[in-house]
């Protein structure tokens, strides 16, 4: 019992630590973004604000005039559909705004959702 | 009735590169600057954002960017002899209008010209003797030197986010750069843009003739990137609607991005848009301006603004129509070569063949302003011998795909119908699997190109319009020649399925259809006031609270676009006014 609780701990402590490195690694791949977004509550710029993304319904907030497109398209923005986005956003919702030709690798969308679900 | 306004101490007219870039220089040093804008205020999130930006219509077509030209055009013709007739839809050049001007619109080309250029008279004298240069060819030196210029040319790098490959790092020639470019203290700010097709064969070509192909420096950011001012930029998407559209990711560099926006954070700088500039107002003596007189578009009223500095900033033709409206300096009167105002119009001009490629793809739609791979092994090359083609100047040997619109990018190979199926058939196929390689020359001036007021013609304000006089002489006659042959012999060595062979004939320029957006001169910078209408400083020798900067000041044109030392003469000219001017108003020296 004492065993199986310190290995809880242990690979609690692992997935943590992994998730710290992932936002951080995150934060490095935001770089791409950071032209057209900011993490600020309410500052949009060329897109809108991230601040909150993670969790959020799509095409949400105020002040920023969203595509037509991603106002239909009825995503909630999770590991799945930010995954799908970021990979190819106008694959995902042909017509967006959004002008990224998406970030081919994997483990940097992994990375950079990470560092997203931290912006709250 | 004029309603005279508070004083300031600086005033610009226009804000594009050069407007953008004083006004955050000059309100950064405290002074109290109003811009004066023509146009609208535009911005990336409301007027460049996906989808609409991609629209060729509205964009290419009907001209949205650019200057209207049922308010203010210019009349044209080839020689003296002709009667000037107002152009009516622009063609041949597009200055834009708005907050960025033409920055919007442009590809980011970013050239350093070298001593060639600014000792032009005095090199080719001394290499090829008085007699090489033609009478009628008014090439000057321009009083200002490279070594002056290249910390201001490595500002404007870093501020624009210019990519590029240096060829020449403090002497030292760097391999894939260009080799014969002046010395730099530095390498550019981004990697030089992903190489297309197109490029890569002609970059194969051009070494196995032994020439020296690079990546053309652009200010298209290759990635993401925030400049010294701490601008962002994001990396260039390769979206293939670059020159003639705002740019959708804020990669290309543009004033509307970086310096404009910082200038707008301060209390003490105003910039008033729909703001038409009508004449730059004088004291009674003549030898100092009071500021500027102008029309709120949206009102009608008129205003005048007094100011301690004015800084015309607008696009090359109409800061010189400013000045020939505003009665400042003498006008240049071509029979008998006096006067300085309007002296020295110069375009650019070039040769081209096109190549067919059965069973290549160059997929043309995605491409850059600047996914272009160039030689410069005929300009820049000082130890190219122009004795035996007996040219002045040179050009560039350019290819690669930038901006092949889906309507108007239509090459086909000879023998095609001009129309019906089998054209749209033509069409479909080669849109993919042709390329182009260009030369670019700069025209050199001539006595009889210049710039005067008309005698006929009015704008929307009831001033005479700008007349240009302007036509292609011999020297360019002789480049052009040159230049197909080298442009056939690259062509012939990647052996296409057809080959459109480049040529060149006597032939008089044409106000139609597109050529180049960059001309220079008109009130030319130089070393004494006999021979020019500013200092290297961009100041007027006539009033000396007076700076007219832009691609106006240039005494000639080059192969390279003219965009690097326009921004680079701005930083100049800003530093001289912080530094020097505001503590000692007067000529500088």
């Amino acid at each position: 019992m004492q065993f199986l609780r310190s290995l809880f701990i242990f690979s609690l402590l692992c997935s943590q630590a992994a998730f710290a490195q992932d936002a951080a690694l995150g934060k490095e791949k935001y770089q791409d973004c950071v032209a057209c977004h900011s993490v600020k509550p309410g500052e949009n710029l060329l897109g809108p604000s991230l601040f909150g993304i993670y969790g959020r319904k799509a095409a949400v907030l105020e002040g920023y005039r969203y595509s037509n497109s991603l106002k239909k398209s009825a995503i909630t923005w999770n590991e799945d559909s930010l995954n799908r986005y970021i990979a190819d956003p106008q694959g995902l919702v042909p017509g967006g705004r959004m002008p990224y030709s998406g970030m081919p690798d994997a483990e940097s969308r992994k990375a950079l959702i990470t560092y997203l679900m931290t912006l709250k | 009735m004029v309603t005279k306004l508070k004083q300031v101490d600086a005033v610009i007219v226009g804000m594009g590169w050069t407007g953008g870039i004083l006004a955050k220089e000059l309100a950064e040093a405290g002074l109290k600057v109003v811009a004066l804008e023509r146009g609208d205020m535009r911005t990336a999130q409301n007027d460049y954002a996906l989808p609409n930006i991609r629209d060729e219509l509205r964009y290419v077509v009907r001209q949205e960017l650019m200057q209207n030209a049922t308010r203010d055009t210019l009349t044209a013709r080839n020689n003296l002899s002709q009667e000037a007739l107002p152009i009516r839809r622009l063609g041949s050049f597009l200055p834009g209008e708005g907050v960025g001007g033409s920055a919007i619109h442009w590809s980011g080309g970013t050239w350093r010209w070298t001593d060639m250029e600014f000792k032009i008279r005095s090199m080719y004298e001394e290499r090829y003797g008085k007699k090489f240069i033609p009478a009628d060819m008014t090439i000057q030196d321009w009083g200002i030197t490279y070594a002056e210029l290249e910390p201001y040319y490595d500002k404007f790098e870093a501020i624009a986010g210019v990519s590029g490959k240096a060829g020449n790092i403090k002497g030292a020639i760097q391999n894939g750069g260009n080799p014969f470019e002046g010395p730099r203290s530095r390498d550019y700010p981004l990697p030089p843009l992903k190489s297309i097709l197109s490029s890569k064969l002609f970059e194969g070509a051009a070494k196995d003739l032994g020439y020296h192909p690079f990546p053309r420096p652009a200010a298209n950011a290759s990635k993401a990137y925030t400049n010294p001012d701490g601008s962002h930029f994001g990396a260039c998407q390769y979206c293939g609607y670059c020159q003639r559209f705002g740019c959708e990711a804020n990669a290309k560099g543009g004033p509307q991005m970086t310096v404009i926006p910082i200038a707008m954070s301060k209390p003490n700088f105003e910039l008033r848009t729909q703001s038409w500039v009508t004449k730059v107002l004088k004291d009674a003596s003549g030898k100092k301006a009071t500021g500027v007189l102008y029309t709120n578009l949206v009102t009608g009223e008129e205003y005048e603004q007094p100011a301690s500095i004015v800084l015309l900033c607008a696009f090359a033709f109409n800061n010189v129509h400013l000045m020939l409206l505003s009665g400042i300096g003498k006008p240049y009167d071509p029979v008998s070569g006096k006067g300085i105002i309007g002296k020295n119009y110069a375009y650019d001009t070039g040769v081209g063949s096109t190549l067919f490629f059965e069973g290549k793809s160059f997929n043309p739609f995605i491409s850059a302003g600047g996914t272009n791979t160039v030689i410069d092994d005929f300009y820049g090359n000082w130890d190219f011998d122009r004795t035996g083609p007996g040219f002045v100047g040179g050009y560039i040997v350019s290819a690669g795909h930038n901006t092949a619109l889906p309507i108007g990018y239509r090459p086909t190979p000879p023998g095609t119908p001009r129309w019906g199926k089998e054209w749209k058939a033509a069409t479909a196929k080669w849109y993919q699997t042709s390329m182009a390689i260009t030369t670019r020359s700069g025209v050199l001036p001539h006595r009889h190109n210049y710039y005067g007021l008309d005698s006929t013609y009015k704008n929307a304000f009831g001033q005479p319009l700008m007349r240009l006089t302007f036509d292609y002489q011999e020297n360019e006659l002789k480049m052009g020649v040159h230049g197909a042959e080298i442009v056939n012999r690259l062509s012939q060595h990647l052996n296409p399925t057809h080959h459109v062979k480049a040529s060149s004939a006597k032939r008089s320029w044409n106000v139609v259809p597109y050529q180049s957006t960059h001309s220079t001169g008109g009130t030319i910078m130089g070393s004494s006031p006999a021979n020019s209408a500013v200092n290297k400083y961009q100041q007027s020798w006539d009033c000396t609270n007076l700076f007219i900067l832009g691609a106006n000041v240039f005494a000639h044109n080059s192969a390279y676009q003219p965009t690097g030392l326009v921004g680079a003469l701005a930083y100049w000219t800003a530093d001289a006014i912080k530094n020097r001017y505001i503590k000692n108003p007067g000529l500088l020296a």
